[in-house]
Parts: structure tokens; sequence; C-alpha cells
């Protein structure tokens, strides 16, 4: 009767505490998150600038412009070829690494892990320009090269288009291997050791430990890792700007350099940008889509 | 204890972080000062403030206000609040770069005031200056430092070569590529280095001509455009034959000037700053005239390259004031140019100023020469061309183009690809 005249049951209470307590972050993501991409996609509608935004004719002109923009098609070419390339290569070697740094056995196990994930800590655009340096037509790595006997000139990495790529690949590697490999790591460590122990008396080999039960029980870590590095090689940015501008011939361009160009460097077309980031958002989702189906199991 | 004493530090970071921002409140409330942005504190700032400095004398109470923007900033800056709709963050005065100011003008033409009723003889800066800030014939800005492109070369590298400096003053661009192969061939420096990706090279042998990549209605004009096959052709021989370096960003370029590789530069005269820099090469380096296109009638060897004018806002809430300050100051008065020359080495293209003494000084970095003086002086040769809003894409087309041309395509496909991308990001 109590319950009645306060007009709540106890468990009608609690629900009521718990959409509280869900309410400031709900809040937060719809503002800070859902609006702007409603806000970005209604612009990707527009076209003009500034105060004189406009609907376009026919509304979705934008995107059939897409379809005509070679610059935009090369960044997208550019940007898959990363992704197809770095992303396969870092994930297997920070596997690898993990598989290695989480022998119990190892010694100074803290320094290798610290040394690896290391990259990760430094800036973007710090690295990047640390990379531009040395791999400059006079830079740290043609030195080498030189003092090795394997050139007798500086190789111009930065200004030939297959070397600028490659030259990003490697950078990529570079600073985000460590941090799959933390991933990996938790993974692991989440792996009982009598499971290895039990395989070693069914006398199974360290490959087939790996294969068999090492990347089976590491799986929804692998999902992740491959979600979040396609995610992150989309939006690939600053590496494009600092470390080759985009060039030589728009060869290193990445989708988001050329969104950013578009509205800040060239004359600013925001409604067009949008378009092509909302693109990029719905390849993103789209391939998380098919990982994340393609790496359930479940029936 | 340890817990919560570190919450207690990052709570009261928190609060200083938000009360920072919420101080730094933009438009001065205050009636006589006003707010500026501008880039390079030993340059541009250093000329405002002196220029505040001197209009406070005859005006009580008046200050400017400096903040340091970068030029990059200063463009995100505007484009945000722009597109915002909001210009209620901007400075009462910003400085902008020539070559950008016609995009924004394009885009936002109400984010700025024209200076109609402004009190200047306009005709004391070189007209070609005057236009990059101009709208039909409407002013918009007070041109501040000068872009008129100056020729450097090291007169050791050349005699080296056997030549003298007046071997490469007033030549055309064909004499100059006989002189740099002779020069690679017996020395192997390279008598020019240029950027790749956003080098301005190609722009400046345009202007030279009073030519551009569009054409009077605004349009790309790249295809059929004679002058811009020649400049193109004669570029891509220029690094074909070895006597231009083409290097990928900004830092291997200045590594080239100061690692000795290159013999000569052709760039804005904003350049001597940098040249200046390197001590070890003082007294080696003298200015000349750029090269001049071979066979168009147009053709002069006198160019622009950057520079940067000061705008009035629309948020500039004592327009009167600020266009008074400029008139008087920037717009007008000799002394003041006297006054930052020395101080900021910012070289202004107020014409009457290239007269003065402090202007007339020689100058030890480049062997005595008056190159103040000088670079007033060419920058009154320099022809008129079409501007548009589209210089950046037009650059970046027609570089483009090179490189393609330079690792192999044919230059009849090359320049059809520029034209067709200029021509695409030209419509909406």
């Amino acid at each position: 009767m109590n319950s009645k005249k306060k007009g709540m049951t106890l468990i009608a209470k609690q629900r009521a505490a718990g959409w509280i307590f869900l309410l400031p972050a709900t809040l937060m993501i719809a503002i800070m998150s859902f609006y702007p991409m409603i806000r970005a996609f209604i612009i990707s509608l527009q076209t003009g600038a500034g105060a004189n935004m406009r609907f376009a004719e026919p509304i979705f002109s934008n995107y059939k412009r897409i379809m005509a923009d070679k610059v935009f098609q090369q960044s997208i070419a550019n940007t898959f070829l990363y992704l197809i390339i770095q992303v396969p290569i870092m994930l297997v070697l920070a596997i690898l690494l993990a598989q290695l740094l989480n022998n119990k056995d190892l010694r100074f196990k803290g320094f290798f892990r610290t040394c690896v994930f290391l990259p990760c800590a430094t800036s973007l655009v710090s690295y990047s320009l640390i990379f531009r340096s040395m791999f400059a037509t006079d830079g740290l790595i043609n030195s080498i090269l030189i003092k090795l006997g394997i050139l007798s000139t500086g190789y111009n990495f930065l200004g030939n288009s297959a070397s600028a790529k490659v030259v990003i690949i490697l950078a990529l590697i570079w600073r985000w291997t460590g941090y799959n490999m933390v991933f990996y790591l938790a993974g692991l460590q989440n792996i009982e050791y009598s499971v290895y122990e039990a395989a070693k008396i069914d006398g199974a080999n360290g490959w087939k430990t790996f294969w068999k039960i090492t990347v089976p029980l590491l799986k929804p870590t692998i999902i992740m890792t491959f979600i979040m590095s396609i995610n992150g090689t989309l939006q690939l940015f600053d590496e494009s700007v600092n470390l080759t501008k985009g060039g030589p011939a728009n060869s290193t361009i990445t989708m988001s350099h050329y969104v950013y160009n578009t509205c800040f460097i060239n004359v600013p077309n925001f409604g067009y940008a949008s378009a092509m980031s909302f693109l990029i958002f719905i390849m993103v989702a789209v391939l998380a889509f098919i990982n994340l189906k393609v790496g359930d199991t479940r029936d | 204890m340890k817990k919560k004493l570190l919450a207690v530090l990052m709570t009261g970071i928190m609060a200083a972080s938000f009360a920072g921002t919420a101080t730094s409140v933009y438009a001065a409330d205050d009636d006589n000062t006003l707010t500026v942005w501008a880039w390079d504190q030993n340059f541009n700032i250093k000329s405002m403030q002196m220029a505040g400095e001197q209009y406070a004398k005859d005006h009580d109470g008046f200050a400017v206000d400096v903040i340091e923007t970068s030029s990059d900033d200063c463009q995100t800056k505007l484009t945000t609040a722009a597109n915002a709709g909001d210009y209620s963050t901007l400075p009462d005065i910003v400085l902008m770069q020539d070559n950008s100011f016609q995009k924004y003008l394009k885009s936002y033409p109400d984010a700025f005031t024209d200076l109609k009723d402004m009190d200047v003889n306009w005709d004391d800066f070189g007209k070609l200056k005057q236009s990059y800030s101009m709208v039909d014939d409407t002013h918009y800005g007070v041109p501040f430092d000068n872009g008129a492109v100056i020729a450097c070369y090291r007169t050791d590298v050349l005699e080296e070569a056997g030549y003298t400096l007046d071997d490469l003053t007033d030549i055309t661009w064909s004499k100059f590529m006989e002189i740099g192969k002779d020069l690679h061939e017996k020395t192997g420096k390279y008598l020019l280095t240029s950027e790749a990706t956003g080098g301005d090279t190609l722009m400046m042998m345009m202007q030279s001509c009073g030519a551009n990549f569009v054409n009077e209605d605004g349009e790309a004009y790249i295809v059929g455009n004679d002058v811009a096959e020649k400049c193109i052709n004669l570029y891509v021989d220029l690094v074909k034959n070895d006597v231009v370096k083409l290097v990928n960003n900004w830092d291997e370029y200045i590594s080239t000037i100061t690692g000795g590789e290159a013999a000569g530069i052709v760039n804005g005269n904003w350049i001597t700053a940098t040249l200046m820099s390197t001590e070890d090469q003082k007294g080696l380096w003298q200015i000349t005239t750029m090269p001049k296109v071979d066979d168009v009638e147009s053709a002069t060897n006198y160019a622009n390259n950057g520079g940067s004018s000061w705008y009035i806002t629309s948020n500039c809430k004592n327009v009167e004031l600020a266009e008074d300050f400029l008139a008087s100051t920037f717009g007008s008065s000799t002394d003041f140019y006297d006054a930052i020359l020395p101080a900021s080495g910012a070289i202004s293209c107020y014409l009457p100023a290239g007269e003065s003494k402090v202007y007339n000084e020689p100058n030890e970095f480049f062997g005595g020469q008056p190159i103040f003086s000088t670079i007033v002086e060419y920058s009154s040769h320099i022809p008129e061309f079409t501007k548009t809003p589209y210089h950046y894409e037009s650059r970046e087309c027609v570089n483009t183009a090179v490189i393609n041309i330079v690792n192999g395509a044919s230059v009849e496909d090359a320049l059809q690809e520029a034209q067709d991308t200029l021509a695409f990001k030209m419509t909406e």
C-alpha cells in the first residue's frame, strides 16, 4: 500500500535509478556524436559557403560529385592500399611480439614491453616529421645505405610514388604495432597456462599450440584490433599531411587529407567535404560489420 | 590520501583551464584597442606593434593587442568562424596571405569591411600588389609586406663555373638553362632549387608573363594556353637537365640552400631572411632579377610570390579608428617604414619608402648590395595578371602535371588531366 502511495514499486525505483545513471552518458553521446553526425549529413546535402549554404539541386549532387572526382578516387585507392598491406603485417607482427613477450621465463619483460609500446606515446605529427627527415635524400637512411655501399647517391624516397607509399606503411607499422601488441598481451594473459601444459603433454609443438590454442582463444581480441585498425587506417591523416604532403602528384594522399584540403586549403566546400566524410563513415561501418559477421562463429 | 590529493589537483587544473578559456575574449571591449591576428614575432607582429606605438603617440589611450596566430591558423580560424556564421570571434584586423584573400572574399564576402572610405593614395603601392586585395574596383586590404620575386645566386659558385652575376641578370630561361647545365657539369651543383608539391616556381614563371592558369572569365585555362604550355615545358626541361633540383618539402628546400647544394634560388624576397640566417655564407650571395620566359611577348623579369596585407574584419566595432590607424601608419608614413625595416626586416611595398636613406643602405650579407631599395624597385615592375580564388587548386594541378611528365607521362595527357581536374574543382 505504501509503495502505491508513492507511485513506484521498489523495482520501478531501481529501474528509474538505472536510467538516471545512464542519462548523462547517453546525453553526452547524443550531443557530442549523434547530433554532429546528423548535422554533417544535412550539410552533405548542401552547397555554398558560410551563411549562404543552401540545399543542393538535385539533393544528392555532392554524392554524385564523388563519382567524378579523380583525386578523391585516387585517395580511396591509396587508403585501401595502406589498409590491405599494412594492417595484416602489423597485426601478425603484434601477435608474434606478444607471444614472445608473454614467455614466462623471459627476463626484463617490463623493459621489452615498454620498448615495443613506446612508439605509441609519440605524437603523430612528431613521428611523421622524424620519418620525413630520416627518409630525406640526405637523411639518416640514405646516409646508412651509402656508407654500407648499397647506394652511391641518396635515393629520393619521398619523391617517388612507390617508395613514398612504402615509407608511409613502414611508419604506420612502427607507430601502431606496439599498440596492438598490448591488446594481445592482455588477451594472452587471460589464457590459463594449464591449457598450454595440457597441450604440451599431448605432444603439440609450438606451431600447433599457437594455431590451435592461442589464435582461437584470442579471437575476440583479434577481431577488435582488426576493427580498430581498419577504422584507424581509413581515417589516416597525420602521416599523409606531415610525411609526404600527399605527394608526389597525389600518390600518397589519404581520404581524410583530401577532405581537409577541401575545407581549409582550397576554396572551402563544406558540403562536398561532408559528403566525402559520410562515405568514409559508411565504408568503416560496412567493413566493421563484415568483420564482426566473419568473426562470429556462434550459431 | 595520495589519491585524494591527486583528485584535488586534477580538479584544480581543470578549473584553471576552464577559467583560462573563459577569459580569452577576442574583440576588445575597450573602444581604443584594436585586436590583431598576425604571425611571425620578429616580422609582422613586431611591425604591427611598432605601428601601434607610433599611432599611440598622437592618440591617447590607443593600443593594439596582437594575438600571435600562425598563417595557417589565421585561415583555419577564419574558415571555421565564417562557416559557422559567427564572426564574433574574429579580431578587428587580420593579416592574410595575398594568395588566399580572393578565396576568402569569394566564400565569405561579409567577413570583411571594404575600404572605400579610407584616406590612402593607393597608387603609392604597386599596381599588382593592390590587385591582390581588390575586387572589381573596391579595396579590401592595406598592402604590407613585399612579395617581389628575386633571384639569389652564390657568386662563389658562379665564379667557379666561370660566370658572374651580370651573366644572370635580365636573362631568359633558355640562357639560364645553358648556364645551369654547364654549372652542374663543372660543379655538381644546381642553379635552382624548387619544391615538387606545393612549389611556386611555375606560378612565378606564369606571373612574370602576366598570365595565369585561369582565363579572364575565371575558368581553368591550361590546355590551349600557349604561355602555360611554354612555362610547363620549360620547367620540365629544367628539371630533366639537372638545372633544377626538385625537393619534396620545405625542410629539404632549406637544406639544399644551407648545405650548399643549390647555387641559386628564385623566390619571394622574404627568402632573404632565411638566407641571412646562414652566417657562414655571408657575402657569398647576391640578388638580381629572375629569368624571363622565352618567346612570350608579355614576358618580364619580374613576378610576385607571397606577401601579405592587413584586412579589417566585419567584427570590427570601430572601423573608423581601424581605418585611420592603418592609413596613417602602413598607408602613408615613410618614417614608419624606415623605423620597421631595421627592427624587423619587413620590406614595404609602399613605393615612396624605397627612396629613403634606410632603404638604400648596403647590405653586408649580400656583398654590399642595397637590396631593400632594389626589391622595392622590382615590385613596381611586376605585371598584373588575372587573380583567381582557386590559386592553390591550380598550383596543385600544374605541379602534379609536372611530376607526371617528369615521370614519363606525355605532355598532352598530363596537361589535359590538369585542365580537367582544375575545371572540376572550380565547379560546386
